[in-house]
C-alpha cells in the first residue's frame, strides 16, 4: 500500500515536466524515506536523480518499497488535468499495475481520480559516487536558462571554464562565437541571486548544449542552480526542491576539450 | 582451402546468422570472403550440416520439371518444403543450399537484401579496383570470350552501335526464350553476345537466380514471371514508342538551371540529339512500367494507379502544375515536347505516351548513329542509347544485378545509370513491391533538399521520374554517383550544374547514398563520437 500525499501539487508537475523530455519512460522507487526516480536519458549520455523525500509530505505511507515503470509522458498527460493549487495524491497497491492520482482542489470541492496503467521498465540503477568537485558554482537557475538558451542559438556545445575571476560560458557555431562570463557576487540583496564561486581547481569542460537546455526545464523549481564541476566527472546541474529534496541532472562531458568545438 | 580458413568461416557464418539475423546466401559468402561460389556453397551445407536446428534453410533446387513440355528450372525451396519440391522435378535435380537464415523472411525479398546491398557497394568502389563483382573470378559460369573491362576501354563504343540495329528482334527474341523455358536460355545468349553483353553475362549466374527467386520464393509466382516476360513484349512496342517529349518535359519538370540552358543553346539540332537516344531510353521506361503493371495485378493496392498508368497509352495530355511563374514556360515546353510530363511527386508513370511509332523510332535512331559518328561526343550518346536499349531487355530479367555489370562497364553515362536505377524497379518488383523503408533525397521543383523517408515499392513512380529526367537532362553527362564523375563527358558547366543537384536525386534510389542534411545532422547529435557516456563513470549496481 502506497499512499503519498503533496499539499503543492505543483511541485509533482513542475517535476515532471522538467524530466520528460530527456527521460521517456522510468521506474519510480518508493521506500520509506522517500519517492525517488534515477534514470538514464536514452543515449547514455545524461542522467537525471530525483529525491522527494518522506518528510515533504503531508502525508507517506509505504509499506514496503516498490517500484513503479510510468510513462512521463503519460503521467505528465495526467498531472496537466489537475489544477495548480490542488493537493496531488499517489496512491497504489501492493502487486498492484495501476497507480492512481487524486486531485482534490484546495476547498475539497472536486476530487478527481486518473488512474494511470504502470509498466514493467528494465533500468539499471547506477550508483553515484559521492565525489569532491574541483569547482562548484550557485548561481540564480534563471540566469543559468537564459545562458543555455542564448548560446544554444549560436552553437551545440558550451565550454565551461570556472577559474577564480569566475565561470565563462563560451560557444561557438557558424555564425560566430559568444563568451559569458559571470563573476562571482555575492553582495545582492537577496541571496539567491547570488553568484557563488567554490573552486579548488581551475576546470575547463565541454557539454552538449541541447541536454543543458534541456536541464533548465527545472528551472521553475528552485530560484538557484548549482553546477558542480570536476575535469573528469560529469557535471552536475542541481536544482533544490525546497525543503523536499532535488533534482539532479548529470550530463557526460564531451571527451575532448577542444576550444574549437 | 584450410581447414583453419573453413572454420573461421564458419564462426563467423554463425554469429552472422544467430546474432545479426543476416540472411546468407552462397553468393554473399562468396563475395563476402572471397571464396569460389562452389566452396561457398559447400561451405554452407557444412554450417548447416553443423547447426542444423537453430536456422532455416533455403535450398535451390535444379533440374528438369516433370510436366510437359520439360522446362529446366531453378526453384528456392524452404527446408519443410525441399522433399516436395523434389517430387516436381523428373529425375535428378541438384539440391544446393542457396542460404541459411536464423528464420525465412516474410519477405522474399529479404533473402537477397544483404547480398544486394553488397552488390551495390561492390560496383561503387571506383573502376580501379578490381574487386570480385568486376573479374567475375568467382561465378560459377565462365566463358573464355568474355573479357571484363574494368578499366573503361573506348573499344567498346563501337560494340553497341552493330547492336543497336539488333535491337527490337534481339530483344523480343530473349524474351521469346523466358518464354519457352525457364531462365536456362538465358546465359547462353548472352554468352553468344559481344563483348558488351558479355560484360554482364558474368553476371549472368546471379541474375539467373535472381528472377528465378522471384519465381520460386513463392512458387506461384513462377507463373507470373511468364506472364511478365509475355506482357514485357506486349509493351515493347508501346515503349518503343514514346516521344522524345519527355525530355524536355523532365528537363524542365528538373530545375531551372536546365530548362534554361536549354533556352539558351536550344536548337533544333541538340533537341534530335536528345529525342532520339531518349526514345530508345524511354522503352525501358517502359518495360519497367510494364513490370510495373504486371506488378499491380498482383498487389491489389497498386492496381488503381497502374491502371491509370495503362489507360494513359491512349496519348492523354498530362499537365504539371507548378506553383511557380514559369508555369506557363513549362506547359509550352511540355506540350511541345510531348503529351506526357512526369511530375515528380505523382507515382504515375509519366511514360507511356505514345506518339511515334516504334519503328519510326528505332529507324530515326539508326539514321542518328550514322550521322553522329564522326563526332566522339555524339557518338557516344547514341552508343549509350543503343546500348541501353539492348540492355534494358536483359535487365528486366536480370534484375539488379544488370546494375553491377553496367557499373563496371567504362561507359558510366547516365543512360548506363539509368538504367541500374530503373532496374532497381524491376528488381524490387517481382519479390515484393512495396517493402522497402528508404531514405530518400531529391531536389524539389523550387531547388530545395527534400529528404523523406519512403517504402521504396511505392516509390516506383518516382525513381522512374528520377531516372528519365536524367535521361532527358543530359544524355552524355554522366553521372557522378558510382563514383565515374571524372568520366564525365564533356560536360558543360550547366550540365555540371544539373549533375550536381540530380545526384542526390539519383543516389536516392540507392538506399546507402542518402545522406540528406537533415539526417546527417541528426545523426551527428545522436552519436557524436566525442560525447561522452554516462556509464562510463557511474557503476550499474
Amino acid at each position: 500500500m502506497l499512499e503519498l500525499r503533496l499539499v503543492q501539487g505543483s511541485l509533482l508537475k513542475k517535476v515532471i515536466e522538467s524530466i520528460k523530455d530527456l527521460v521517456t519512460d522510468a521506474n519510480f522507487d518508493c521506500s520509506a524515506t522517500g519517492f525517488s526516480l534515477q534514470a538514464m536519458d536514452s543515449s547514455h549520455v545524461a542522467l537525471v536523480a530525483l529525491l522527494l523525500r518522506a518528510e515533504g509530505f503531508e502525508h507517506y505511507r509505504c509499506d514496503r518499497n516498490i517500484s513503479m515503470g510510468m510513462n512521463l509522458t503519460n503521467m505528465s498527460k495526467m498531472l496537466k488535468c489537475s489544477g495548480n493549487d490542488d493537493i496531488i495524491t499517489i496512491k497504489a497497491d501492493d502487486g498492484s499495475d495501476t497507480v492512481t492520482f487524486m486531485f482534490e482542489s484546495p476547498n475539497q470541492d472536486k476530487i478527481a481520480d486518473f488512474e494511470m496503467k504502470l509498466m514493467d521498465i528494465d533500468s539499471e540503477h547506477l550508483g553515484i559516487p559521492e565525489a569532491e568537485y574541483h569547482a562548484i558554482v550557485r548561481m540564480p537557475s534563471a540566469e543559468f536558462a537564459r545562458i543555455c538558451k542564448d548560446l544554444s542559438s549560436i552553437g551545440d556545445t558550451v565550454v565551461i571554464s570556472v577559474t577564480k575571476e569566475g565561470v565563462k560560458f563560451s560557444t561557438r557555431g557558424d555564425i560566430g562565437a559568444a563568451n559569458i562570463v559571470c563573476r562571482q557576487n555575492t553582495t545582492v540583496d537577496k541571496p539567491e541571486e547570488a553568484t557563488v564561486i567554490e573552486m579548488n581547481e581551475p576546470v575547463n569542460l565541454t557539454f552538449a548544449l541541447r541536454y543543458m537546455n534541456s536541464f533548465t526545464k527545472a528551472t521553475p523549481l528552485s530560484n538557484t542552480v548549482t553546477l558542480s564541476l570536476s575535469s573528469e566527472l560529469p557535471v552536475v546541474v542541481e536544482y533544490k526542491i525546497a525543503e523536499m529534496g532535488y533534482i539532479r541532472f548529470y550530463l557526460a562531458p564531451k571527451i575532448e576539450e577542444d576550444e574549437n568545438e | 582451402m584450410s581447414e583453419i580458413q573453413t572454420l573461421e568461416i564458419l564462426e563467423e557464418l554463425s554469429s552472422l546468422v544467430s546474432d545479426r539475423l543476416q540472411v546468407v546466401s552462397y553468393k554473399w559468402l562468396s563475395r563476402n570472403f572471397l571464396v569460389s561460389s562452389n566452396i561457398a556453397k559447400k561451405l554452407l551445407q557444412e554450417f548447416v550440416e553443423k547447426t542444423k536446428d537453430d536456422l532455416e534453410v533455403v535450398y535451390t533446387v535444379a533440374g528438369w520439371l516433370k510436366k510437359a513440355p520439360p522446362t529446366f528450372h531453378i526453384r528456392l525451396v524452404p527446408q519443410p518444403k525441399l522433399e516436395e519440391a523434389k517430387h516436381d522435378f523428373d529425375g535428378n535435380c541438384s539440391v544446393q543450399v542457396y542460404s541459411v537464415q536464423s528464420c525465412i523472411p516474410k519477405d522474399p525479398a529479404a533473402i537477397w537484401n544483404a547480398e544486394y546491398i553488397q552488390a551495390e557497394e561492390l560496383s561503387k568502389q571506383p573502376i580501379s579496383v578490381d574487386n570480385c563483382l568486376r573479374d567475375n573470378r568467382f561465378c560459377g559460369v565462365s566463358n573464355s570470350l568474355v573479357k571484363r573491362n574494368a578499366e573503361g576501354a573506348p573499344a567498346a563504343i563501337t560494340v553497341p552501335q552493330t547492336k543497336g540495329v539488333g535491337i527490337p528482334g534481339q530483344a523480343v527474341g530473349s524474351s521469346v526464350n523466358q518464354i519457352g523455358s525457364s531462365l536456362q536460355p538465358q546465359p547462353k545468349k548472352l554468352e553468344q553476345a559481344s563483348p558488351k553483353i558479355a560484360l554482364q553475362s558474368s553476371n549472368v549466374t546471379t541474375p539467373k537466380i535472381e528472377s528465378d527467386r522471384s519465381g520460386t520464393c513463392d512458387i506461384q509466382n513462377k507463373e507470373l514471371d511468364k506472364d511478365k516476360t509475355s506482357l514485357s513484349i506486349k509493351k515493347k512496342g508501346q515503349s518503343d514508342k514514346s516521344s522524345a517529349g519527355t525530355k524536355t518535359s523532365l528537363a524542365n519538370l528538373w530545375g531551372r538551371a536546365s530548362s534554361k540552358s536549354k533556352s539558351t543553346n536550344s536548337s533544333v539540332e541538340e533537341k534530335c540529339h536528345a529525342s532520339k537516344p531518349n526514345g530508345v531510353l524511354d522503352s525501358a521506361d517502359a518495360q519497367i512500367s510494364a513490370r510495373e503493371n504486371l506488378e499491380a495485378a498482383s498487389s491489389d493496392d497498386e492496381s488503381g494507379v497502374n491502371f491509370k498508368r495503362a489507360s494513359n497509352d491512349g496519348g492523354k495530355k498530362r499537365r504539371v502544375v507548378l506553383d511557380d511563374s514559369d508555369e506557363e514556360d513549362f506547359e509550352t515546353a511540355v506540350n511541345l515536347g510531348s503529351p506526357n510530363v512526369p511530375s515528380t511527386k505523382s507515382s504515375q508513370d509519366p511514360k507511356q505516351k505514345s506518339r511515334t511509332s516504334d519503328k519510326e523510332k528505332s529507324i530515326l535512331n539508326f539514321d542518328k548513329q550514322d550521322e553522329c559518328k564522326p563526332v566522339v561526343k555524339e557518338e557516344t550518346e547514341v552508343d549509350d542509347a543503343s546500348h541501353y536499349a539492348k540492355e534494358e531487355f536483359s535487365a528486366l530479367y536480370m534484375g539488379k544485378n544488370v546494375r553491377n555489370a553496367i557499373s563496371e562497364r567504362v561507359h558510366g553515362k547516365s543512360p548506363d545509370i539509368d538504367v541500374s536505377s530503373k532496374n532497381k524497379v524491376p528488381e524490387a518488383a517481382p519479390c515484393s513491391p512495396k517493402r522497402r523503408k528508404v531514405l530518400k533525397t531529391h531536389i524539389d521543383e523550387r531547388g530545395r533538399e527534400v529528404t523523406e523517408v519512403v517504402w521504396e515499392g511505392e516509390e516506383v513512380g518516382m525513381k522512374e521520374t528520377t531516372a528519365s529526367k536524367n535521361n532527358a537532362d543530359s544524355v552524355n553527362n554522366s553521372i557522378g554517383h558510382t563514383g565515374k564523375a571524372e568520366e564525365n563527358g564533356p560536360a558543360n558547366p550547366v550540365n555540371r550544374a544539373t549533375t550536381i543537384k540530380k545526384s542526390p536525386a539519383v543516389g536516392s534510389t540507392e538506399p546507402s547514398h542518402t545522406t540528406g542534411k537533415a539526417g546527417s545532422k541528426k545523426g551527428a547529435n545522436a552519436k557524436d563520437p566525442k560525447q561522452g557516456n554516462i556509464l562510463s563513470f557511474f557503476k550499474r549496481k
